[in-house]
């Protein structure tokens, strides 16, 4: 099992002509390369869009990337080059960004959430939905909790894991992945309810 | 959607699946919107869990892009082509380096075993390989094989080549063969045979034999086997 068997696997996919399999990709680091970009810019709006852009560009380059590093990596990478070039853009032509830097923090990202694609109900369903998983996480038993966290906030390895949690590999799998479905089931009420299937994918 | 599956799909999603089963699922996924958007999900909960602030969680980036690239054509696998005539060139030397190790190991071996069998230095043969060695050879062979390991146990044993029985013609046959042929020929070429027929003799010099020196071998008309 390689480090990033299931990304070149999907990798391969898109490189074979399936647009599908790109979409994965996209759901899986969209949250992190937002992140990664709002080193950059602190507009969230605009990081997404530039978040967007370095997507795009990804898909173009895929036909050379040749799977030498892990494919986060490769589009961080990518991530990063197209903030830069975004922030440089933007010192050419600053009044409007001028005008943003003068505000409050916490006005700036409210106006910044509130441009381009964003919407007041968009912004409701993404503070239910850390809510309702936060709530989920807390009802969680405590092995599952461990496990989900040790996952997600420390990005341990499920080797690393089982080794913290003395248990067996296989072990962290189904708790992680209990864990998980346990989580699910509370959100997928919220994303049934009209939520992430309004655009459908692929 | 069955229990089995899922667990597949949280292992993949951790990048914690067997490759094998990546390639089943991957292929799965890219198709199945049910499963794709399990997966979102999976993305989603990951992202609350880091605190990722100021990150919006409605999924629709992912619909934006899907949207951008409808446009854009399907690759159409000359990545992965290039890649693996790369790997392929990269890959063709690799049988040559085996060979020339190979043929290093050999080169290396035999000189070792020369320096062992110099002079001096340590019989490299076991016992039991001297053995076999003479087991495989004439009975004749076998004995002497014995006797060199046991006379010199510290030399190269060279099993020696078993000699062909020589031909023995009786002498009488041989004298009255020539005499007989030697009304037909003319006396110089008659006196050339005889002497040439002494002369190849095993134990014969190579010097002309005077017709004054005794010819080792030969009595009379007789010529006997110098064994």
């Amino acid at each position: 099992m390689s480090a990033d068997a299931s990304d070149l696997s999907l990798v391969r996919r898109v490189q074979r002509g399936d647009k599908g399999a790109f979409d994965a990709l996209v759901l899986k680091y969209q949250h992190k390369l937002v992140k990664l970009v709002m080193r950059y810019v602190r507009n969230p709006a605009e990081a997404e869009d530039i978040a967007q852009e370095a997507f795009i560009k990804a898909y173009r380059a895929l036909p050379q990337f040749r799977g030498d590093s892990a494919f986060y990596t490769w589009l961080y990478r990518i991530a990063i080059n197209t903030a830069k070039n975004a922030v440089v853009s933007r010192d050419r032509n600053p009044v409007e960004y001028d005008l943003d830097r003068s505000n409050t923090d916490e006005s700036y990202d409210m106006q910044g959430r509130m441009k381009d694609s964003e919407t007041p109900e968009g912004l409701v369903l993404t503070d239910e939905i850390r809510s309702t998983v936060n709530a989920a996480i807390e009802a969680l038993p405590e092995d599952l909790r461990t496990a989900i966290v040790l996952r997600e906030l420390e990005g341990l390895s499920y080797e690393e894991i089982a080794a913290a949690m003395a248990c067996p590999v296989g072990t962290v799998r189904s708790r992680i992945f209990r864990a998980r479905e346990a989580i699910d089931g509370r959100l997928r009420e919220i994303f049934e309810g009209g939520l992430g299937r309004a655009e459908e994918l692929g | 959607m069955n229990e089995e599956l899922d667990s597949q799909l949280s292992a993949m999603f951790d990048n914690e699946l067997p490759d094998a089963e990546c390639e089943l699922l991957a292929r799965r996924l890219s198709r199945d919107p049910d499963l794709k958007a399990r997966w979102g999900r999976y993305a989603v909960i990951g992202a609350v869990i880091r605190a990722e602030r100021g990150v919006t969680l409605d999924g629709t980036m992912a619909g934006r892009v899907s949207a951008a690239l409808s446009s854009e054509p399907a690759l159409t696998g000359a990545g992965g082509a290039q890649a693996s005539d790369r790997g392929l060139r990269s890959r063709w030397w690799q049988p040559v380096a085996g060979a020339g190790l190979a043929a290093g190991v050999a080169v290396a071996s035999i000189l070792w075993v020369r320096s062992q069998a110099l002079p001096g230095g340590q019989n490299v043969m076991a016992p039991a390989m001297i053995a076999s060695t003479a087991t495989l050879a004439a009975p004749a062979a076998q004995s002497a094989l014995q006797n060199a390991s046991l006379a010199a146990p510290d030399s190269f044993v060279v099993p020696p080549v078993q000699q062909r029985p020589m031909m023995v013609v009786p002498a009488t046959e041989l004298a009255d063969y020539v005499v007989a042929h030697s009304a037909f020929s003319w006396p110089v070429s008659r006196g050339n045979l005889l002497s040439a027929l002494m002369v190849s003799e095993p134990g014969t010099s190579s010097t002309p034999v005077r017709s004054d020196q005794p010819v080792p071998g030969v009595q009379g008309n007789a010529i006997q086997n110098p064994k």
